[in-house]
């Protein structure tokens, strides 16, 4: 049997697979159809200091190949969440992130602060990317705030892996990142959804309520792929620096391709709504892929991929 | 290995039929993790299709055939995917690919339309047997996905994921159960008559013309004219179980002119005084529901609603759902501190909601 484990930076998975925040719930609401204790990770819905209403309905509208939508954070809020869901998150049975999402230094700072002291947590990503909420764009648009809001985080997370999920809404990705780096990220993820939009011609209005929306699934994987590959080549693997691949990924397929372009991980959202046993399956897929490629481990395939001007691959025969 | 790739790519791939001849679906091999916060045995579930009818114009109902089911109840509904899944993890392409082989289904949702999510649809009957258990939905033609479903013939494999939702909480046993159901919110008030068989109940079915209507008309059984709104044994479906109905079409086409909210007021009206306390229970288009509310409220009526959102995971897990409650502190706690108003999710909190508590 191949070995699918892997160290994301402190943090040890049993298998690449992680869920999105924000398509999983805060705990168990896919127990009956998927295997969680075959996650690699599982990743809360974004908590914010406060409770969310989030956003009128419409909130979601299906488009060519996925999906657009714009919740506005409704979440449940850090007391509500300490008291309901951190109880549920105890008896996971795979590590569990805490995805954190604020509209102020402090709320990152106060809210993070709370998670640094709970067992049942293994690390916490920062939403700093959710287009959905008007002023929650900044954060992860502008490097030199990136860099002082990761900072500010990290010192108060002193025991917890800090994950930064970058946006890819921004015009070059990789100066984001290099900012979340420089602030002390352990790990990256990319990306969140890209701001898009739907029109009902009939009704010539937005088909949703918040007029725009963030757009996933499958539509999105090219795009984020090239996101993760620039990323890693240019910034995260000189800075020893994992990242977590997300935007499309569907198949096992998806996951080796996110792998060969530099993702220690991957993370599956929209494709959970559609089947939420696919991070099951990928892991079973991954597993037969490097029985026939004859590969040991499948931490060997990270950013594997051989690109044009490359230094050709050592040759197996003398 | 297998047939090369590109010849599934070429075949037309059919509604419901596997790309692949020799597909076998994958086996089902997962066990549920136990589950503290709610009742297990939900599942996803391959069912077959025994019958695609059209019943009507748009109009089909699907018959499915599974091993099992859970138990499900009236109001509940299944999420359904509406394409071919096998296609995306048939052994053929993830197991016995060789290195070296094209393996690229990149673009083809690009090419054609193809429902990405699932779609959700009331239960709209069931029936259990020794040879298993089949469920009837009832689906109108409006997009994609319901178009893939008009397609599919027996013997096609269909992915659904259910049971879900909460429940229609049925009448006390001195009450009369009053059913309106308009267009494709007609299914679930099948499934409820089957429960009602035998109790004191009435239908009341409406849609725009009567080749909208997804019902079985008796013929010769709707009073004409002025007296349209009494109730008669005049819809198959809901006679079989004892119930009477009224059928309203705006155009007048068929039964009471009109909408079936009129009709269910006159019926009101009438009968005030020499029936049992009435609790209304509805489906259909959102104003239709509103109206049958606001019917419900002023005349004191218990009324429960099963409404309709868009939704992506049917599950309580994407919040993309929700729907306007008036406030209840002590169902509430601290959820929504503050406002007079809370969002609640019609997936897993409905979607059948009291019509006194909805806000829409
Ligand atoms: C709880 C529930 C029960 C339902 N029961 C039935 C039923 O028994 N029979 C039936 O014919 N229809 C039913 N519907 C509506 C049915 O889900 C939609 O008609 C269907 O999703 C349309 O899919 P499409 O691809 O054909 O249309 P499209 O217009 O292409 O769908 C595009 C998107 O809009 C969403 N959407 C479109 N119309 C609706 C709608 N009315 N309600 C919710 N989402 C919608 C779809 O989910 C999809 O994401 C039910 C909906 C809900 C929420
Ligand atoms: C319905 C929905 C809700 C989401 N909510 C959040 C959220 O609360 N926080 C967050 O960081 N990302 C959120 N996302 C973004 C996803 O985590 C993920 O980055 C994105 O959807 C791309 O992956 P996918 O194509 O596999 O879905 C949400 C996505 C969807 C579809
Ligand atoms: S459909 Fe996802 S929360 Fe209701």
């Amino acid at each position: 049997m191949p070995d699918l484990s892997l160290n994301l930076a402190s943090l040890p998975l049993a298998n690449p697979t992680l869920t999105c925040s924000g398509t999983c719930g805060y705990a168990f609401e896919y127990a009956d159809f998927m295997d969680l204790s075959q996650l690699g990770a599982f990743v809360t819905k974004s908590i914010t200091r406060e409770e969310r209403v989030g956003n009128e309905p419409a909130r979601i509208v299906e488009v060519r190949a996925g999906m657009l939508n714009a919740i506005g954070l409704a979440n449940v809020g850090l007391d509500r969440f300490l008291a309901e869901k951190v109880p549920l998150l105890k008896r996971m049975p795979c590590p569990v992130i805490v995805n954190v999402a604020g509209h102020s230094f402090d709320d990152y700072v106060e809210t993070c602060a709370a998670m640094d002291g709970l067992d049942c947590i293994a690390a916490v990503e920062l939403n700093v990317s959710c287009p959905n909420v008007k002023d929650g764009l900044t954060f992860g648009t502008h490097p030199g705030r990136l860099k002082e809001l990761t900072a500010l985080v990290k010192k108060v997370l002193p025991h917890k892996p800090l994950i930064v999920k970058l946006s890819p809404n921004v015009e070059d990705i990789t100066h984001t990142a290099r900012a979340t780096i420089e602030g002390g990220a352990d790990i990256l993820s990319l990306v969140n959804t890209f701001t898009a939009m739907a029109v009902d011609i009939w009704k010539k209005k937005p088909r949703l309520a918040n007029v725009t929306g963030g757009l996933s699934g499958p539509a999105i994987k090219p795009i984020a792929l090239h996101l993760v590959s620039r990323v890693y080549r240019t910034v995260a693997k000189s800075a020893g620096v994992p990242i977590i691949g997300m935007g499309g990924v569907q198949t096992w397929q998806d996951a080796v391709e996110f792998i060969l372009a530099g993702s220690s991980a991957v993370a599956i959202g929209t494709a959970l709504f559609v089947d939420p046993a696919t991070p099951n399956k990928i892991c079973q897929g991954l597993t037969e892929y490097l029985v026939k490629m004859r590969i040991d481990r499948l931490s060997d395939l990270v950013g594997a991929l051989e690109m044009p001007g490359d230094q050709p691959a050592k040759s197996t025969y003398p | 290995m297998g047939v090369p790739l590109m010849y599934c790519l070429l075949r037309k791939t059919r509604a419901g039929r596997p790309c692949h001849p020799r597909h076998k679906p994958m086996p089902s091999t997962f066990v549920p993790t136990s589950d503290p916060t709610s009742v297990p045995r939900r599942s996803q579930f391959t069912a077959t299709v025994t019958a695609n009818e059209p019943l009507c114009r748009e109009h089909y109902k699907l018959t499915l055939q599974l091993d099992s089911f859970p138990n499900t109840e009236p109001g509940q509904f299944i999420q359904v995917a509406c394409r071919d899944m096998a296609a995306l993890y048939s052994p053929e392409t993830e197991f016995d690919w060789q290195p070296g082989q094209m393996l690229d289904f990149a673009g083809r949702e690009l090419m054609s339309p193809l429902a990405l999510l699932r779609r959700p649809f009331s239960l709209a009957g069931r029936r259990d047997s020794s040879s298993g258990v089949e469920l009837d939905l009832i689906h109108r033609i409006v997009g994609v996905g319901t178009d893939w479903l008009a397609q599919l013939r027996p013997g096609d494999e269909v992915n659904i994921l259910g049971p879900l939702g909460n429940r229609f909480t049925l009448p006390a046993s001195n009450e009369q159960a009053i059913l309106v159901g308009g267009g494709v919110g007609i299914p679930p008030m099948l499934y409820l008559a089957e429960k009602l068989a035998g109790r004191d109940a009435v239908a009341f079915c409406g849609a725009l013309t009567r080749d909208l209507l997804p019902l079985t008309i008796i013929p010769d059984t709707t009073n004409p004219g002025e007296d349209s709104f009494t109730p008669q044994p005049n819809i198959l479906e809901f006679a079989r179980h004892g119930l009477r109905s009224v059928i309203s079409t705006d155009d007048g086409s068929h039964g009471y002119r009109g909408f079936v909210t009129q009709a269910l007021e006159k019926y009101l009206d009438r009968t005030e005084g020499d029936r049992a306390t009435p609790i209304i229970y509805t489906c259909g288009p959102e104003p239709m529901m509103k109206r049958v509310a606001r019917i419900a409220a002023d005349r004191g009526i218990e009324c429960q609603i099963a409404v309709e959102r868009a939704m992506a995971c049917g599950m309580g897990t994407c919040q993309s759902c929700c729907i306007r409650l008036k406030r209840d502190a002590t169902r509430d706690g601290n959820a929504f501190a503050g406002k007079g108003w809370i969002y609640k999710l019609a997936c897993t909190d409905g979607p059948v909601f009291k019509g006194a508590d909805l806000l829409w």
